[in-house]
Formats: C-alpha cells, sequence, structure tokens
C-alpha cells in the first residue's frame, strides 16, 4: 500500500458562540487506509468533517489535499477536489428518483450535447451552446446506465430508476456512497454509517470499504462505537472536547485505551448488580399489534411481562419494531391490537395522560424530537410531565416559582451541566448528555413504576452513559421494572435480568445474560440466518438455549 | 474591490437593539414614506405632523385613536393566541367580518333590552367567529392541514358572504347603499362615562388581560406553550395537541370577532361593505411586534391605530391619498422583518481588494 | 332559453379571465417548487399593471407596455426574495406586506393614470393556424381569437412543464424545494435557484397584471386585480403544483369568473309552477348570485385540499417538502 499522505489538516481551529468546536487540530490520512475519527458527541468529529466538505471554513487552519492546498467555499468545491461525504442522515430527496438524485448538481447535458461528434459537432461543442444545453436540457440515460454499472459492479443491488421514498434503510445508504463513487472521489467520508444498518448489512458495508480502498481510495470513518473501530480501521484519532488527542494504529490498542482517550480517564465497562427477588407483575401485554409512522404494521403479535425490580432487555436492530414496541408500552402509541396491563390495571387504548399516572416513565430514543421542547427553558422541560400536580397550584393556576424550584431540584439532583438559571437555559443549549441526565430526572424523579427506557445511552458521552447505567440499576433495586431498549448489546448483557430479541415485530428469541448466548441473540437480531462475522469467516451454527451445538 | 459581507450569529441581542427596534422601525418606515410624499409634492415634516402631534395634541384625535385601537387589539389577540401554539391565524379579517355580521343581525332582528341584548349581540358574535376560526382550526388539528392557506381562504368567503348580504338580505338604510340599517340604540355599545370612547375598548382590554393570565399562570397555558414549541413531546407528556389548537384558534376568532362587531355596535352603528380597512391583515405586524408580551402587543396596537387616524387625519388636511398609510403599515412591517434578522445576525461590511478565487491553486490534472 | 352566442361568449370570457390566473399561477408555482411562498402576488399584479399602462403611454407600444409591465413585477418580487431568501424572514408576512405595498403603491401612484387613454392588444387570430381554427363554431372565434397574451399565456404552460421536468435548472429548482440542504450538498446554489424562481414568479405575475390592464381591460382602474392574485395563490394549491392541473384550474376558475358577469343572462330558474320551484329557485337564485359566486375558486380549492388529504392513498404529500422554509448553511 502506497503510505504517502493523501490528505493533511493542519491547526484547524474553529468556533462558534459560545463555543470552540475545533481547537487547532491535526488530521492526517494516507492513502488507501480506512482511517477512523473517533470521539464522544460535541468532540468536534462532525464539525472538522464539515470543514473538509466545504459546508463550513475554518477560522484559521490549512487543508492539503493530494499535495494542494484548498480553499473551499462550498461542498462543490469538495466534490470537485474529489472528497465525497456519506452522511448520517441521509442527504436525499424522497420525490426524486435514485439517478436523480445523483446526478443533481452535475449539469449532464442531454446525450446529443454531450462529446458532440457529426453534423454540427464544432458548434454543439462551443462553449455558449454547450453553456445553455447544460442548463436547459437533462442528461439522464448516460449517467443512469453508469450508475446502473457502478451499482452492480458493487453488488448493490437496486434499480436506479426507483423513486428514493420506496427504498430502505440499507438501500438509501448504498445510494449515498454511489453518490460519491460517481463523482469520482478519492477520499470518502462515512458519518457513523453503522448507525441503522443490521450487523449483516454491517458486514457488507465493511466489506465494501476493504473492496474500495484495494482499488486506491482513502476512507475516514466517523465513530463513537469502540468494537467498529477495532474492526475496520487502520488508525484511528481521537478527538476529545475539540482537541486532538492523537492518532494511532488501531492493532495495537484496546477498546479500553481508546476509551481513555476519548475520556481522559478510566472507563469501567462492568457494573455491579444484585440479586433481585421477583415481586409482582409491572408490564403485562398479550398479542400487541401496532403501526408505524407510515402506517405500515411494525409490530406482529408481541407478548411481553415485566415484573417489579426486574430489567427486561430488548435487543434488536432499528428498524424492527423496537420504537413502536417502547412506544405502545408507554402509552404513546396506540396499539392497532392486544392488550396491555400496568399494575394490574387495563390500560389498551389509554391516553398517554392515563399512562403517566399509573406511573409510567419514558425516555424517548429521540430526545430532541420527542424528548424535550428545545426552544423552552429548561425549568419548561423539567416540569413537562408534572405541571398537573397538587404541588403547583391549585385548579386551573400554575405556580411558575413552585415549577422552578422543583426544576432546581431536578438539575443538582443529576448533575445537569451547563444550566446556570434554569428559567433562562433553554434546552438546546445543553449537550446531548446533559439534557438526557435532565430527561431522566423528569423521569425517575416521578418514582415510576415502569420505566421505559429506549436507547438511552446512544449518543451520550461516557461520562454520562455510566450515570444513566448506575441510574437504571438503582430503579431496578427500588423494585421499578424496567424495560431497556438498546442497540449496544454490551449494554443489554451488562444490565438485563432477562433479554429478549426483536426482528421484523416479534419476539424471536429469550435468553439471559448468564446463558453467554451473545453469538446467539447477534444472530437472532438478523432473523436466525447464518452469516459472517466482522472478523471474518465463521460459520454460525444455531444453538439450543443451553449453548451446546445441535 | 469586492464589497464583502460578514454576517456572524450574535450571541446575545443587545439591550439598544431590543428597546431600539420598535424606535428604529418606525423611523425607518416614516423616513421612506417620506419619499412618496415628496413625490407628491407635499412636506413631510408638515405631513407627520398632522399625523401624529396634532391627533395626539387634540381630544378627537386620542379618542378616535382609541377607538381604532379596539378592533386592532382584539384582532391582534387573535393572531397572537395562536402563535403562541405555532399557528398562524392570517384569517383574523373573515372572522372579524363574520363576528360583525352575526352581531348585526341580532342587534337589528332580536328585541330585547339593551342590558339583554348587547350581550347577546356580543356572545353570537363571539360564536360566529369561533365557528369561522374553528373549521380551519379542525382542519388543521385533525388533517394536518396548513392553517395558514385555510383561514385566508375563509376570510376571502367570508368577504364575499358580508358584501353578499349587505347589497341583498340585510341591505337597509336609504338609497341603495351597500350598508344595513342602523342599528337601535339599544342594539349600541355606550360610551366610557366621561369620554368619547365606546366601551368596547374595555371589552379589548378585558380581553388582553384575560389572556396575558391565561398564557403566563395557568396549566392550561403551560400547555398552549408547549405544544407551540414542540408538539410531538407535549402529545407523549399527556397534552392534547388537538383541544389546544382547536381552543386557540376559536378563542382568536371568538375575539377578532368581537373586534368585529365592537366597531360596529360602538362606532359605526352599521354594518357598512368597507368598514374595516384591513384590521385583520394589521393585526399580523402588531402580533409580531408584540410578540413577547400582550402588554407590548397592545402598544402596537395603540401605535397603529394612531396610524390610521393620524393618516385620515392628514389625509383630510393636505390632499395626501389615504393608500399612504398601506404604504407606512408596510414598510413597518419591512424594517421589522430586517430588524429581525439584524438582531439574530451581526453584519460586517467592509471593502476589500480583490482576493484570488477559492481553490484556483487546487491542480487539475489527475 | 340559452343561446350559442351566449356560449361563445362565455367560451370568450373563460379564456380571457383564465389567462390572468394561468400567468400569476405559473409563476407562483415556480416560486413555491422552489420552496418560497409568496403571498404579495396581488400586489405583484397590480404593479405590472400600473406599470404596464404607465410604460404603454410612455412608448406608445403595448408589447413595451407588457414588457415593461412584467419587469417591474420582477422587480418588485426581488424584495420578497432578499427578505425571505437572504434575510430568512418570515415568508408569509413578507408576502403580506408585499401585497399591502404594492396596492398601496399603486393606489397612491395610480390615481393620475385613472383615466388614461389606452390602445391595447388588438384580438388576433391565433398564430399560423389560427384563421383555420377560428372557423370551428362556437369554439373556434372564442378560444382561437383573442389578444397574443392569451397565447403567450397558453404557450407557457408546456414551456413551464419543459422547464421544471426535463432541464437541469429544472431539476435543480425542484430539489431545492424539496430539500435545500441535500441540494446544497450536492452542490446545487441554494441561494441562486430560490431568487430565481421568485423573480420568474414575479415576472409572470407583472405580467399577468399588464394583460389585465393592457389586453382584458385596456385602462387601469384602484386595485383592478379584485383578488385575482389571490385566486392565483389557492389555484396553485389546487393543482397540486403541477403545470398540467394549473391549465385546467385556471380555465374552471376562469369558468367561474365569467359566468359571474353573465349570470342574469344565465336564467336558469324554473318556471313557477313547475315542482318545488318556490323552494329550488331562490336556492337557484343564491347560487347564481354574482357575489356567491365569486367565492366559488375558493370553496372548490379548499374542497380538493380536504379531499387530498383525507381520502389520500399514498402518504406522500403533493405539496413541495420544504414549502416555507428558509435555508442557511451555518445554522446549528
Amino acid at each position: 500500500m502506497d503510505e504517502a499522505e493523501v490528505l493533511r489538516m493542519e491547526n484547524i481551529y474553529k468556533e462558534f458562540p459560545g463555543v470552540v468546536a475545533n481547537d487547532y487540530i491535526d488530521l492526517h490520512v494516507r492513502r488507501g487506509e480506512v482511517h477512523g475519527l473517533l470521539g464522544e458527541n460535541g468532540a468536534g468529529k462532525s464539525t472538522l468533517m464539515k470543514i473538509l466538505y466545504g459546508l463550513y471554513t475554518p477560522d484559521s487552519g490549512e487543508v492539503h489535499f493530494e499535495g494542494e492546498r484548498l480553499d473551499m467555499d462550498s461542498p462543490q468545491d469538495a466534490i470537485d477536489a474529489g472528497i465525497g461525504m456519506v452522511h448520517q442522515h441521509f442527504k436525499l430527496i424522497p420525490r426524486l428518483t435514485i439517478a436523480q438524485n445523483i446526478v443533481l448538481g452535475s449539469r449532464e447535458p442531454a446525450a446529443a450535447f454531450r462529446d458532440p461528434e457529426g453534423p454540427l459537432a464544432s458548434l454543439r461543442a462551443s462553449s455558449l451552446v454547450q453553456g445553455l444545453a447544460s442548463r436547459f436540457t437533462l442528461g439522464l440515460d448516460a449517467p443512469e446506465r453508469e450508475i446502473q454499472e457502478l451499482a452492480d459492479r458493487y453488488g448493490f443491488d437496486i434499480d436506479v430508476s426507483t423513486k428514493v421514498r420506496e427504498l430502505d434503510v440499507g438501500q438509501r445508504q448504498r445510494v449515498e456512497i454511489l453518490k460519491a463513487l460517481y463523482r469520482d472521489v478519492d477520499l470518502l467520508i462515512l458519518d457513523e454509517p453503522t448507525a441503522v444498518l443490521t450487523p449483516s448489512e454491517a458486514d457488507r458495508l465493511f466489506e465494501t470499504l476493504e473492496e474500495l480502498t484495494d482499488n486506491g481510495l482513502s476512507i475516514i470513518f466517523i465513530t463513537h462505537k469502540l468494537r467498529e473501530v477495532k474492526a475496520i480501521t487502520d488508525r484511528v484519532t481521537v478527538l476529545r472536547e475539540g482537541e486532538g488527542v492523537g492518532t494511532v494504529d488501531t492493532a495495537g490498542m484496546s477498546r479500553a485505551d481508546l476509551a481513555r482517550m476519548m475520556v481522559g480517564r478510566d472507563v469501567l465497562f462492568e457494573l455491579e448488580k444484585d440479586e433481585m427477588e421477583s415481586g409482582g407483575t409491572v408490564l403485562e401485554a398479550q398479542n400487541l399489534r401496532a403501526n408505524d409512522d407510515r402506517g405500515f404494521e411494525a409490530l406482529s403479535g408481541v407478548d411481553i411481562e415485566v415484573q417489579e425490580g426486574e430489567i427486561v432487555g430488548v435487543a434488536g436492530v432499528s428498524g424492527n419494531g423496537q420504537k413502536e414496541l417502547a412506544e405502545v408500552a408507554a402509552g404513546v402509541r396506540e396499539p392497532t391490537a392486544g392488550d396491555i396491563r400496568v399494575g394490574g390495571d387495563t390500560l389498551t387504548g389509554a391516553s398517554p395522560r392515563e399512562f403517566i399516572e399509573h406511573g409510567v416513565s419514558f425516555v424517548p430514543e429521540d430526545r430532541h424530537e420527542t424528548g424535550c421542547a428545545e426552544e423552552l427553558s429548561v425549568m419548561h422541560n423539567a416540569a413537562m410531565k408534572d405541571y398537573p400536580d397538587e404541588q403547583f397550584g391549585d385548579g386551573y393556576a400554575l405556580d411558575y416559582d413552585e415549577v422552578g424550584a422543583y426544576a432546581e431540584t431536578l438539575v443538582e439532583g443529576f448533575d445537569v451541566r451547563g444550566v446556570h438559571e434554569v428559567r433562562e437555559a433553554l434546552a438546546k443549549d445543553l449537550s446531548g448528555g446533559n439534557l438526557q441526565k435532565l430527561i431522566l430526572a423528569r423521569e425517575l424523579s416521578r418514582d415510576p413504576d415502569l420505566l421505559v427506557a429506549n436507547q438511552p445511552t446512544r449518543g451520550v458521552d461516557v461520562g454520562a452513559i455510566e450515570f444513566v447505567r448506575e441510574q437504571l440499576l438503582a430503579q431496578r433495586e427500588d423494585g421499578t421494572g424496567v424495560l431497556l431498549l438498546s442497540e449496544d448489546l454490551d449494554e443489554l448483557f451488562d444490565l438485563s435480568d432477562r433479554i429478549l430479541v426483536v426482528y421484523e415485530g416479534e419476539i424471536v428469541y429469550e435468553t439471559t445474560p448468564e446463558a453467554g448466548e451473545r453469538e446467539r441473540v447477534g444472530l437472532e437480531m438478523n432473523g436466525g440466518q447464518t452469516s459472517m462475522d466482522a472478523s471474518g469467516g465463521e460459520q454460525i451454527a444455531a444453538t439450543d438455549g443451553s449453548g451446546s451445538e445441535v | 474591490m469586492e464589497v464583502d459581507v460578514e454576517l456572524t450569529p450574535r450571541e446575545e441581542v443587545p439591550a439598544w437593539l431590543t428597546y431600539g427596534t420598535p424606535v428604529f422601525t418606525v423611523l425607518g418606515a416614516l423616513l421612506v414614506g417620506s419619499v412618496a410624499l415628496l413625490s407628491l409634492d407635499v412636506n413631510p415634516l408638515a405631513a407627520y405632523e398632522t399625523m401624529f402631534v396634532q391627533t395626539l395634541t387634540s381630544e378627537f384625535g386620542v379618542s378616535e385613536t382609541l377607538i381604532r385601537a379596539v378592533p386592532l387589539i382584539l384582532a391582534g389577540l387573535a393572531v397572537y393566541l395562536p402563535m403562541k401554539a405555532d399557528l398562524w391565524n392570517i384569517g383574523a379579517e373573515g372572522q372579524l367580518y363574520m363576528g360583525a355580521i352575526v352581531g348585526t343581525w341580532i342587534g337589528l332582528n332580536v328585541s330585547l333590552p339593551a342590558v339583554a341584548l348587547v350581550p347577546l349581540m356580543l356572545a353570537g358574535a363571539a360564536l360566529g367567529g369561533a365557528v369561522w376560526a374553528g373549521i380551519p382550526a379542525w382542519l388543521r388539528a385533525k388533517w394536518g392541514i396548513n392553517e395558514i392557506i385555510t383561514t385566508l381562504l375563509f376570510t376571502f368567503i367570508a368577504a364575499d358572504i358580508k358584501n353578499y348580504l349587505v347589497r341583498g338580505p340585510m341591505q337597509g338604510g336609504f338609497g341603495g347603499f351597500a350598508q344595513t340599517d342602523t342599528l337601535p340604540g339599544v342594539a349600541q355599545l355606550p360610551a366610557i362615562p366621561g369620554t368619547n370612547v365606546h366601551s368596547g375598548l374595555l371589552v379589548a382590554l378585558l380581553a388582553v388581560g384575560a389572556v396575558g393570565l391565561l398564557l403566563n399562570r395557568t396549566r392550561f397555558g403551560f400547555e398552549i406553550t408547549f405544544v407551540g414549541s414542540n408538539s410531538e413531546a407535549a402529545e407523549q407528556a399527556g397534552m392534547s395537541r388537538y383541544k389546544v389548537y382547536l381552543f386557540v384558534l376559536a378563542a382568536g376568532g371568538a375575539f377578532a370577532a368581537l373586534g368585529g362587531i365592537g366597531e360596529i355596535a360602538g362606532n359605526q352603528a352599521r354594518l357598512r361593505a368597507f368598514f374595516a380597512p384591513g384590521y385583520g391583515y394589521t393585526a399580523i405586524p402588531i402580533a409580531l411586534l408584540g410578540r413577547n408580551g400582550v402588554l407590548q402587543m397592545t402598544l402596537a396596537a395603540l401605535f397603529f391605530a394612531l396610524l390610521f387616524v393620524g393618516g385620515d387625519n392628514m389625509s383630510v388636511a393636505l390632499g395626501v391619498p389615504a393608500a399612504l398609510i398601506d404604504i407606512i403599515q408596510a414598510l413597518v412591517i419591512l424594517f421589522l422583518i430586517t430588524a429581525e434578522f439584524v438582531k439574530r445576525y451581526s453584519v460586517d461590511v467592509s471593502l476589500k481588494r480583490g482576493r484570488p478565487v477559492p481553490g484556483a491553486e487546487v491542480a487539475t490534472d489527475g | 332559453m340559452v343561446e350559442t352566442a351566449f356560449f361563445t361568449g362565455l367560451l370568450n370570457a373563460t379564456v380571457s379571465a383564465s389567462t390572468v390566473l394561468l400567468l400569476a399561477g405559473l409563476g407562483e408555482l415556480i416560486s413555491e417548487r422552489a420552496g418560497i411562498l409568496n403571498l404579495g402576488v396581488e400586489g405583484m399584479v397590480l404593479i405590472g399593471a400600473l406599470s404596464g399602462v404607465i410604460g404603454t403611454v410612455m412608448t406608445g407600444s403595448y408589447w413595451l407596455g407588457f414588457f415593461i409591465g412584467s419587469l417591474c413585477g420582477m422587480v418588485f418580487s426581488a424584495l420578497h426574495a432578499f427578505l425571505c431568501i437572504s434575510l430568512q424572514a418570515d415568508q408569509s408576512i413578507s408576502g403580506i406586506m408585499l401585497t399591502l405595498l404594492g396596492t398601496g403603491l399603486t393606489t397612491y401612484f395610480g390615481q393620475q393614470w385613472v383615466s388614461a387613454n389606452i390602445s391595447g392588444f388588438p384580438q388576433i387570430p391565433f398564430p399560423v393556424l389560427g384563421p383555420v381554427l377560428t372557423e370551428i363554431p362556437i369554439v373556434g372565434p372564442a378560444v382561437f381569437e383573442g389578444p397574443a397574451t392569451d397565447f403567450i399565456a397558453l404557450l407557457l404552460v408546456p414551456t413551464v412543464w419543459f422547464l421544471l421536468f426535463r432541464t437541469n435548472v429544472g431539476l435543480e429548482l425542484v430539489s431545492v424545494g424539496e430539500d435545500p440542504e441535500t441540494a446544497d450538498t450536492m452542490g446545487v446554489d441554494v441561494f441562486k435557484m430560490r431568487y430565481l424562481a421568485v423573480l420568474l414568479g414575479g415576472l409572470l405575475a407583472g405580467a399577468a397584471g399588464a394583460h389585465l390592464s393592457l389586453a382584458f381591460n385596456q385602462l387601469w382602474a384602484t386595485n383592478m386585480a379584485a383578488g385575482r392574485g389571490w385566486v392565483a395563490v389557492a389555484l396553485v394549491i389546487f393543482a397540486r403544483w403541477r403545470p398540467s392541473r394549473l391549465l385546467v384550474g385556471a380555465y374552471l376558475f376562469g369558468l367561474f369568473n365569467a359566468l359571474q358577469l353573465r349570470s342574469q343572462a344565465l336564467s336558469l330558474t324554473l318556471p313557477p309552477d313547475a315542482p318545488l320551484a318556490s323552494t329550488l329557485n331562490p336556492v337557484i337564485e343564491f347560487l347564481l348570485n354574482p357575489t356567491i359566486m365569486a367565492t366559488y375558486p375558493y370553496i372548490v380549492t379548499l374542497a380538493v385540499l380536504i379531499a387530498t388529504v383525507v381520502w389520500s392513498d399514498d402518504h406522500h404529500s403533493a405539496e413541495p417538502d420544504a414549502l416555507v422554509q428558509p435555508y442557511s448553511r451555518e445554522i446549528d
């Protein structure tokens, strides 16, 4: 492999009101390598890449690519230079076809004007005509063919004339990669690409990446998942709080080493868990069916039970019904069939308020969309569910002084940082971890009987992750029944008493952490078929619950 | 040479900007308006003097301003309250018409003593406005249909209904004009004792107080605020977006309607085709100017009332077409918008020597 | 009861009335496709009408007047473009402000032009095929003979369709209205495209106004747009942002308009001795009252709006996804 440097970012400094996002960071990427960019949320990875991709301009610092200095003003400049980005949130326009999406912006003229030969060739090739043609015609046929060829070559299995809104998540990601490939990039930036993929799709992605690097492409792989860094990267640069901590060869580092670099101290991965006696049943649901936001069935007949003082973990890849299961259990989504009983009372079809009054607390998957009102103050968000309580006023009136005091106790009790005044600090000003702590404070201070937590540690910095997990265990000790949905198998195995696996809207497997069936769980999350795992090559046979091979 | 415009988002809005905005906005509008005046050979200073100073220093001017403020305050509330729930009520004008229609009809056709008749008229008007706004509210709450479009369409329909009624079934008076009969004395709003201003002003001020109380001191007000910020989270927290949307728009419609009947029963005593010079539309910048509180909104309404009255005054005294008021109003909105922008970003404009085209040094081979 | 001359006249009036709506509607369609709602159409139409008259009188040529009117509409819309795109102002407010400003300015400055003598667009046959097509009974003279602006409007429909859906610029314009951030990432100049869309919208709205004052009516009168600008906004929604449907809608709304003006001639009431005459006749009269008929475009638009949402099978809205949302690159 050619060891020459393909990208050199030097002394990048970028400041926003109130925060230094990049504090004189260096990044060096070698040709043909997969270079990881690791850091917690808010470490500056996203800003650094947006600078590289032309969306931002650095306040100071230089970018050198393929030996030349780049001064980019727009993503177009980056594309022209050969830098492509595959975003975490896909930049695709649903109403347009795949080909249209990919061709957008390149201003291909119609076939008659492309490399004209024959009659009037010189006229058609003149800059004036070319200029007009690129604007006022649409060259789709030839590009469509080329894109389809590219897609087939890498085994993407998509028809490029379909509208994007008809594609699933995995397919859309492939379109994103295709976009970059079509523009002939030399450096590809991938931003948390596995966030929405099943493990087997992630493996496929890694294979594709290997093939791309074999062909001379260089890749920057942004992630906060230590496991992935170990799996796919050659070297990794770690960022912490806007500063570069260092660049290391992945091979010699353990996950603990990398975590230490990210956080600056040792992070515990093991947590103390006591044996709990089982008590009454907090949640009982039979035959739950529910639709997702688009109206398609996402839950297809689920039975589930949570006892007092028990953490039931639900493993599964995003898109298989976990979100809907969490929302149905928490009472914010109405099931299309089935029964739900909370603490013995039937709550099927009840309103969210009734669930809240029956002691159900909910930490949703998407903090910003449904967990809080960003533009409102911390005080408003703290009282989001409890404002009808008597302590805040009689009848119709609401005593904001009481509400403010309550918010303050929450902030102090749960160590929510970044709040100087609960009435002035806005929810959007809090970092991901602190916002999650606030939400947790709000949900737990009500002393719930049932806590539904969906991806509670996603996008949260390592320090806050510890805190959240400790809180979940504390609730368990207190006798709360916890329904924990997570994509993080480590987390589930560390915290749960029982683990359920959801796949395509059904519970397909149940086990306990003690049985040690980590691989089996990972398998069932994907439908129970045999697959290649990331370390390459091992076929995993089905086992029965006891762990011995059948 | 190149003009370079640097925009940096502001972290805080400096005090002079927050307090100065209304002042600068108005001054700017008046300044530009003076261009229009000059083009008609009118001395701007004389015109503005007539418009503001003369109006405010005469008893008639002050009472007229307060009278005009009544529909403006109420229409302003009609836009303001839904705005808190992140809804745009562009149809205050139509709701105003409906209130005027229903209230006038009751006043003309129901015989009751004033003590019962006037409240009945007000209640009927409020109901009419509430229903007129309630339908778009329901369409938005249940089906998610954009209320900007629906309230606007409903306004045009209301305007045509008003015109039809006033030239047809409800036509009265003499000479076949587009107006109704005069309201009987019992149906007219009494004046506030000791002034020439009708008691509609009290209704308006009560409404302002009610809205302020609602938003700042009640649980429902908390819900309105929350729904206005993130309706999805509010739903999950047990609040009802449906209820909030229906309420704020229906209430808004009721307020606008009260403004409509207030103007008829308090000021004009009969429903004419063109009785309201776009109060419902003026309500929009009023609500925006007063976005931070009902008190600010009321002040804004008073200012626009002054504009209207002073404009009429100026029109009569100096022969300047009253359309100048529309122009100045539009300019106020224009400068308001610009001020919003300046509040969010600090703008640095500088002249620089030509700089090299970005990326020019990037080699094009390979 | 009703003669063929009536139909010809009705058709003629329909085509004429629809031209204004077509022009303004196409302009608004383009603007909204790029994500910018322009509620200032009424104001732009008025500006186009007045400046068209002024231009014609000054230059002595109605063609020049027409172009001047269109240009002035475009310049006026530049204000909306600047406010909404560069300053990210609220689009509804800016639009209403524009209408207010346009109405105010034209009323204020237009007083002196109210009695101006204008010879505007004459009726001519449709180019090339005209003389033949006008021979078609009833329909012929109505549709294929008229001011040149009618034909321009008609020809613009396929032109706009081609521009939006068969050119690169059109693809970019549509993308900017669906998802400006994505388009920006793809190297599309979002600002430029949105400006282009709004300015085109202004140009066409100005043209609609100029047609009003130079072809349809051949005079200037205060507020002569009489709400047609608003109807155009409703029309775009009715047409679900498609040029072909816009054409249908423009003719439908134009028909309403034409019927309005002719409702006296439409004696559709039942003879007094027919069954149910006494109940039905008042209803019919009510429905045919010109002021009531003025509401039909709005009611029809509402109906379509509701129907498409309530009964749509695919859960995709026809509305451009980013309509009414401002875009700025470095907003966090």
